[in-house]
């Protein structure tokens, strides 16, 4: 097996036994990188010098077995919206093209901390608003397990760099759906944790209420691991939980038995390809062969998260994204006579079609005459779905579902219509509007591409979703398949 | 709870993009018109879900008011904080007239 296709836990092993460094292990994912970047475009910059110095400082503790950590030496990417001092960072716009951070983002100091090694900086949905990676003011991912096909998004191209060998690991950022659903249709582990279990400090703000960064891994010791290297608190993001953070690898491999798995039954959604179904309803049993007791559960709000979230996601993004006005960094239009007509042509000039779309959406949300009835109902909406999900965390430990109603999609496909695009996230956006925690784990090839098996576990219950994900996995070969791009070249 | 307008106009959305300061075409007036349309009639949908006695949720935050120590602590050096702008005087960032 190539080095680019094993996990982070291999890995640790070989590093540690002296029997490669991380100078070759870096060598070879960048070299993979070389060799199928061109296909998936999933780097927006690769930064190769950086990663070879990072490497050098890792071989230099695995030698000297001075603090070695489960992520020294390890190559990982990062998706764009993570800011990392003195690298260019873009949060896939035109409008932060050129933008170098003074600063990084919590998570990036933590894996530093560890020892990880930064590959680069990962394509995605510009303003991580999509589901396709088309969005990218730069250019679109290719899935890795087939060409003509989109890797889901926002973190497009952080799950086609795991998938295709071109990353051992990867960070995304997940506000409906945006680590989970990628991570499903490249067939990866993607975790998006509760809201507050990871800094959002130097993270592009995409909905300051939503957002969660996550890891992106082959599987989900890997996920726990990486889970476990970036949570906690942080004094510099107010939002950040000052609960522990427990051992996840310590309850990992507890299995289901006694478990109770809750299956709502809203989440199987029209429009949900059968063969996805039947995997899922397959994943289901077997969970239940393992000794878990599976019972069906509603969560009657679910038809209404979506329009909720295509409220109060745009609104808080609205306000967000006001900040781009071309004063303080990024791009500048100039040209204009004064200062609102320079505003409003860098933003036109900097700014793609979905984020023009939603910034007004939001704006029109919050504009006078129209808060109570959108913005204001889809606040109360978002109670009443937190207080479904509490209601089936009363009889179930966890909730089983699909990740995304169909498997990857061709591009060009919903580029013309918005409203099919959202459609996308029907299921998995419910947990971010509920503070709850989710994980897509691989459950099944459908006509050669990966669909995900989605465990939803409490606020602050993420060992939980790990533990479940973790016996199914470990109960399947699922995770196993290699896409043709990260075969091909072995 | 009043009916949100089913319609909404070419003059609205060139209001909401002048409120969002977005520069905007004629020809982009009546696209996201169309687009921003569709999507407003699907999220009517929201109007199915009684709230007559359900408070809002802002933030999921179990915590409230947290406070730190009030010390001096190092900030970003102007600089730093500089090197990105697009135009710059001195150390101030460098802007177009408000007024003409």
């Amino acid at each position: 097996m190539k080095l680019y296709q094993r996990t982070i836990r291999e890995l640790h092993q070989m590093l540690i036994d002296r029997e490669i460094s991380s100078v070759e292990l870096t060598d070879a994912v960048l070299n993979q990188i070389d060799l199928v970047g061109d296909k998936t475009k999933a780097y927006l910059l690769v930064t190769r010098e950086l990663a070879l110095r990072q490497a050098q400082a890792a071989d230099e503790r695995l030698r000297a077995k001075r603090d070695v950590r489960p992520l020294t030496g390890i190559p990982i990417a990062l998706k764009d919206v993570l800011c990392v001092r003195d690298v260019a960072s873009t949060a896939g716009s035109k409008i932060l093209g050129g933008f170098t951070p003074p600063y990084s983002a919590t998570v990036v100091e933590r894996l530093e901390g560890e020892g990880a090694v930064f590959l680069g900086k990962t394509n995605c949905d510009e303003f991580a608003m999509g589901s396709s990676n088309e969005n990218s003011g730069y250019w679109p991912v290719h899935n890795p397990w087939s060409l003509d096909r989109v890797p889901g998004g926002s973190s497009g191209g952080s799950a086609a760099a795991v998938a295709s060998g071109e990353a051992i690991a990867a960070l995304g950022s997940d506000t409906g759906g945006s680590i989970r659903q990628p991570a499903a249709l490249t067939g990866i582990v993607g975790m998006k944790p509760t809201y507050g279990r990871v800094s959002r400090y130097g993270l592009i703000a995409f909905a300051s209420s939503l957002d969660q960064i996550g890891p992106m891994t082959r599987d989900v010791a890997d996920g726990a691991l990486l889970l476990q290297a970036i949570a906690g608190n942080d004094p510099r993001d107010s939002t950040s939980s000052s609960r522990p953070v427990p051992d996840y690898l310590a309850t990992l491999t507890d299995g289901v038995k006694g478990m109770r798995l809750g299956v709502p039954k809203e989440y199987f959604v029209a429009g949900m390809e059968p063969a996805v179904e039947q995997s899922i309803r397959d994943a289901i049993r077997l969970l239940e062969q393992q000794g878990a007791s599976i019972e069906e559960v509603s969560l009657p709000h679910s038809d209404v998260a979506l329009p909720a979230y295509y409220i109060i996601a745009p609104a808080e993004a609205s306000s967000n994204l006001a900040r781009y006005d071309g004063t303080r960094y990024g791009f500048q239009a100039g040209g204009g006579r004064n200062l609102i007509e320079e505003y409003m042509l860098t933003r036109q000039q900097g700014f793609g079609a979905e984020v023009k779309r939603r910034i007004m959406l939001g704006t029109y949300a919050l504009s006078s005459g129209y808060y109570d009835a959108y913005y204001l109902q889809a606040q109360k909406v978002r109670t009443l779905i937190i207080e479904d999900f509490k209601k089936a965390f009363e009889k179930v430990d966890a909730l089983l579902g699909a990740t995304s109603p169909t498997a990857a999609f061709e591009l060009g496909a919903k580029t013309q219509d918005p409203v099919a695009m959202y459609l996308n996230d029907i299921i998995t956006i419910p947990a971010n509007l509920g503070n709850v925690c989710g994980i897509s784990v691989p459950c099944g090839l459908v006509d050669g591409l990966p669909i995900g098996l989605q465990v939803i576990a409490p606020g602050f219950g993420e060992e939980v979703a790990l533990r479940v994900a973790y016996a199914f996995e470990a109960a399947t070969e699922f995770h196993r398949a290699r896409s043709p791009l990260m075969g091909a070249a072995a | 709870m009043p009916e949100p307008e089913s319609e909404l106009s070419s003059r609205e959305v060139e209001h909401v993009a002048r409120l969002a300061r977005l520069g905007i075409t004629p020809e982009e007036v009546t696209r996201y018109r169309d687009q921003l349309r569709n999507i407003l009639h699907h999220i009517e949908a929201l109007n199915r879900a009684d709230t007559s006695k359900v408070p809002a949720t802002a933030h999921p935050l179990e915590e409230r008011n947290v406070m730190r120590e009030d010390r001096r602590e190092p900030s970003l050096p102007a600089e730093a904080a500089l090197r990105n702008a697009p135009s710059r005087d001195d150390s101030y960032f460098k802007v177009k007239a408000i007024q003409e």
